[in-house]
């Protein structure tokens, strides 16, 4: 059994405009998704961030194919899931599933709470006869009293609701869990309640994690490895200690020296990089490296040639020209 | 001579579910050129203080206290008189730039409007060079092209330095700003907030800054009031507070956040429960029932009063600074 | 091993500490407790008691000729008078009722359940499948309602079968477009995505997912084009070309009526009456049922927090 659970290789996840008008010919592409290498093993939270637009959910949505990759491939457990079909797709469902942000939204309003964590079990037929006791289970499991199955989500917080929707990610014993900004939308001392009830899940029930936020604190609570992204593809990955401490790509050091820390001293004397300008659009993809509108350290090569994700110390790769300079004079001189 | 000196704040709205008690008790001042960072969770009255101050609540919420500003009380104002205070003597900055500016109108349109209103301009070609101006301060890049843009063309972060342009455009003695970088990514958000800084130290402005995060606080304020459930219940300068949390609960929001740089594998202090709803406040402490202190019966039946512990730090609590 | 605290208990919550009460029976017993739609179902359960047991009830029969006493004022032997033919109105009103009721529940039940159908599989799966099936509907929809009615009238012949008929095929259209522009915003909620993220099917999502939460205008409009296909009925039987004589009709009572409006009101007003109470009960049912079956306006009416269409202070 391999160590590696999710593998995404080239992973391209383009979305057409098109013209308005009767022909609808194809004007450009939104590139969400730009060709992204990923590997998430197996008992491991793997973090994922980035400011909006930078792909990460829609990477998250494509890994578990509820957005169709317009290239590249996934492969769960070793298996191929872009050519799956559609009876195999559902039991992958079960292994691989999502928890997603907006608590209020994500539960059918005209369900129960048991009913909706307990439609898992319907689907893929599991518990058959004592389905009930399951939904105590799992109720009990994210830290809810089982008599509150009869009622209705709008009876709930925000965070008891989040709740609810992790136990019925989990109704199906899965493998793998996607949390896609699942702590956005609560408030700040709810946020710390489902963070904790996290941990201990995947600690107890041995779950492979992918979380996906703009939080970088709280991702850097959570997750072993964190891998940036930017407009489409991932710049840094590496072991979240040392991303926090010794990050290498230049936008995650600004990602890092943006992010208000809650004590004034630090504050006031920390150095900031404050990036000029916005993120470019997706629709237009600056040539070369993407970031390099923005890169306070911006050179020569950035604007020809696009980086590629590479070791730049152990277990920490990183896609920038800065740091992968000896590589390409290396390339520049067998092309020569 | 404080720019705005709140008294007494207090206010009432009837529901279905019954009187609603969302402000209980306020009091603040705001010095100029200070900033003074109102800090809570949903539901602890926050945003809704601050309309009250700009009278921006329903015809059917009471609001009773003094708010000086100026010398003259807000509170007190009719319609009109309000009308020329807002915008003019206090620029506000709201969440969410894109129900904050008007889609069908032009940025150099809504700047000008303003300007025009509010007599800061004396002809159409004076309020349009003083707009572009405005935009230039506030780092919008090619400020003239940008009068003639719509805001769904600029981007989130350059339409909420549209909205601070036209909330600085009267020069006002006091901003403030309602969970004004919340919806920004964290770049953006770092770029604001300098703008901001900066903007205020250039006119002296006094600033209101409304947030639920502390990490932002941290960075801009100079003094901070901790709300829960309609009360202040610490407030001090900003070093006072971060340093020496006094009440239990700022001491559990402290605790609760994740840090950046922090020993591997704790878990976060997280307060249970959740926060009381308006129309249902604890008898005692508003904090009682969530509070991991939970000394004596005294809170479940006695209201703190806001009491000095230090300097200009107060909080409303039997126990100060006391361990869980 | 460690269980994790129980932090997100419900205690806090101090709204529902009664007993559950989710079933039918309960659900019925809170319609009922409103002032309109106890009303609409008094009114309909006694026009159904009319079409059910129409012939106990009638004094006399349907087309019971008596010249002697042709236009008699409501009293005391007849309860609403006599029309032009010595005929019991009273009779005729109740013996009408049937075809009113039959007519609309079965003109709406069709017109319900294909369109429905449609604006929910337009709707879900967009593209040529909602060209192709709203562009039908569109062409439904070209006619005026009445000129339809009686153009499939016109081919299938006047009689109570094919009014019915008619009017269903009349409503077909606005239930599907109904249902369409309900299931376009449904079908984007999360919910609906977190349902297919666990590996529900389109079917699945389609019946228990969307077309629960799509309901509530359909309901509304279903009291609504039942009080229509009343109305339609009417119309139609007004014209000759619904209910045929001799049997008894609200719609053709009111034309029969007409002539005599000076002489003897009551002809036509009693059957006018009895449509516009049919028709105004079918919508009270329909407000009625729609917040009952919602389960967040559920709560608030069980809790006594709100009083039927209106907050109390």
């Amino acid at each position: 059994m391999s160590d590696v659970l999710v593998r995404a290789t080239d992973l391209q996840v383009h979305f057409t405009v098109r013209s308005k008008g009767l022909r609808r010919r194809q004007t450009g592409a939104v590139r969400a998704v730009d060709g992204v290498d990923l590997e998430i093993r197996r008992g491991e939270t793997l973090g994922l961030v980035g400011e909006s637009g930078c792909g990460k959910s829609t990477l998250g949505n494509a890994l578990l194919r509820l957005v169709e990759p317009t290239g590249g491939t996934v492969e769960f457990d070793g298996t191929d899931v872009t050519a799956l079909n559609a009876q195999k797709l559902r039991a992958l469902r079960r292994r691989a599933v999502m928890v997603f942000q907006d608590p209020y939204a994500s539960l059918d309003p005209r369900m129960t709470v048991g009913q909706t964590i307990a439609e898992p079990l319907q689907i893929h037929g599991l518990h058959a006869g004592n389905r009930a006791g399951r939904v105590a289970e799992l109720l009990e499991l994210v830290g809810m009293d089982p008599s509150v199955a009869s009622r209705y989500p709008h009876e709930f917080s925000g965070g008891q609701r989040q709740r609810v929707g992790i136990a019925r990610a989990l109704a199906g014993e899965p493998d793998f869990v996607v949390c896609d900004e699942a702590i956005a939308s609560l408030d700040v001392s709810v946020q710390a309640q489902v963070l904790n009830l996290l941990r201990s899940l995947q600690r107890r029930l041995g779950l492979t994690l992918l979380f996906v936020s703009h939080d970088l604190s709280a991702v850097r609570h959570l997750s072993d490895r964190i891998a940036v992204m930017y407009l489409g593809r991932v710049v840094e990955v590496a072991d979240a200690r040392t991303l926090a401490a010794d990050p290498q790509h230049p936008y995650t050091q600004a990602l890092l020296s943006a992010v208000p820390v809650p004590s004034p001293k630090e504050e006031r004397n920390r150095e900031r990089i404050v990036l000029r300008g916005d993120v470019p659009s997706a629709a237009r993809v600056p040539s070369g490296c993407r970031f390099r509108t923005r890169c306070p350290q911006v050179f020569e090569p950035c604007a020809d040639h696009d980086p590629a994700l590479l070791p730049v110390a152990d277990a920490h790769t990183a896609a920038c020209h800065l740091r992968n300079a000896s590589r390409i004079s290396a390339e520049s001189s067998t092309s020569a | 001579m404080s720019v705005l000196e709140v008294n007494d704040l207090r206010v009432q709205m009837d529901t279905a579910r019954g009187t609603a008690h969302i402000v209980n008790g306020l009091d603040y001042s705001v010095s100029p050129g200070e900033t003074v960072a109102v800090v809570g969770e949903s539901g602890s009255g926050k945003s809704v203080s601050v309309m009250a101050l700009l009278g921006l609540l329903p015809g059917h919420a009471r609001v009773t206290g003094t708010a000086e500003f100026d010398g003259k009380n807000l509170l007190a104002m009719s319609e009109p008189q309000l009308r020329t205070v807002r915008g003019n003597g206090i620029g506000m900055v709201f969440q969410d730039p894109m129900t904050s500016l008007n889609p069908v109108l032009t940025i150099g349109r809504q700047l000008t409007e303003g300007l025009l209103a509010h007599r800061s301009a004396s002809s159409k070609k004076a309020a349009r060079e003083r707009a572009a101006e405005l935009l230039a301060d506030v780092g919008l890049p090619d400020p003239k092209a940008a009068l003639d843009r719509y805001p769904h063309e600029l981007s989130g972060g350059m339409r909420q330095r549209v909205v601070i342009a036209i909330a600085l455009a009267g020069n006002p003695k006091l901003l403030i700003a309602d969970e004004a970088t919340t919806a920004l990514d964290v770049t953006v958000q770092a770029q604001i907030l300098e703008l901001v800084a900066g903007l205020q130290s250039e006119h002296g402005t006094g600033v209101v800054w409304i947030t639920h995060d502390l990490g932002v606080v941290a960075g801009i304020a100079d003094r901070v009031l901790v709300m829960y459930g309609g009360r202040c219940i610490e407030d001090g300068s900003v070093d006072e507070v971060f340093e020496n949390p006094a009440h239990p609960y700022t001491r559990g929001l402290l605790g609760s956040l994740p840090a950046l740089h922090e020993a591997d594998g704790e878990d976060l202090v997280a307060i249970g429960g959740t926060p009381p709803p308006p129309t249902d406040l604890p008898q005692g402490c508003v904090f009682w029932p969530r509070c991991p202190v939970r000394a004596d019966a005294r809170c479940e039946t006695e209201q703190p009063p806001l009491v000095g512990i230090g300097g200009t730090h107060r909080a409303a609590t039997f126990y100060p600074g006391v361990p869980a | 091993m460690t269980t994790v605290p129980n932090e997100g208990a419900v205690p806090n919550v101090k709204t529902t500490v009664r007993p559950r009460s989710n079933g039918f029976l309960d659900g019925l017993k809170l319609l009922l407790k409103s002032p309109p739609a106890l009303f609409g179902a008094v009114v309909f359960v006694v026009v159904l008691v009319m079409a059910v047991f129409d012939d106990q009830l009638a004094p006399t029969g349907a087309n019971e000729v008596d010249i002697q006493n042709r236009l008699l004022a409501p009293g005391a032997g007849h309860w609403f008078g006599t029309d032009d033919l010595g005929r019991d109105i009273l009779s005729r009103v109740i013996l009408g009722a049937k075809v009113s009721l039959q007519v609309g529940v079965v003109a709406v039940g069709f017109s319900l359940v294909v369109g429905t159908l449609v604006g929910l599989f337009a709707g879900y799966y967009g593209r040529w499948v909602d060209t192709v099936l709203m562009r039908l509907m569109d062409v439904l929809f070209a006619f005026p309602a009445m000129l339809l009615a009686i153009a499939v009238i016109a081919i299938l012949g006047p009689g109570t079968t094919n009014a019915m008929i008619a009017i269903g095929i009349t409503y077909t259209p606005v239930f599907a477009r109904v249902t369409r522009s309900s299931v376009l915003s449904v079908r984007e909620s999360v919910y609906v995505r977190a349902s297919r993220s666990i590996g529900s099917s389109d079917l699945r999502l389609l019946f228990r997912h969307v077309l629960p939460n799509a309901a509530p205008p359909i309901i509304v409009q279903t009291s609504v084009s039942l009080a229509f296909a009343v109305l339609a009925e009417a119309a139609l039987s007004f014209v000759g070309l619904g209910t045929q004589p001799p049997d008894p009709s609200w719609g053709r009572m009111l034309s029969e009526g007409r002539e005599f409006i000076d002489l003897a009101w009551w002809i036509a007003v009693f059957p006018g009456l009895a449509i516009v109470l049919l028709v105004l009960a079918f919508n009270l049912l329909g407000d009625g049922l729609r917040d009952v079956l919602d389960p967040q306006q559920r709560s608030a009416l069980q809790a006594g927090r709100r009083t039927w269409g209106r907050r109390r202070k």
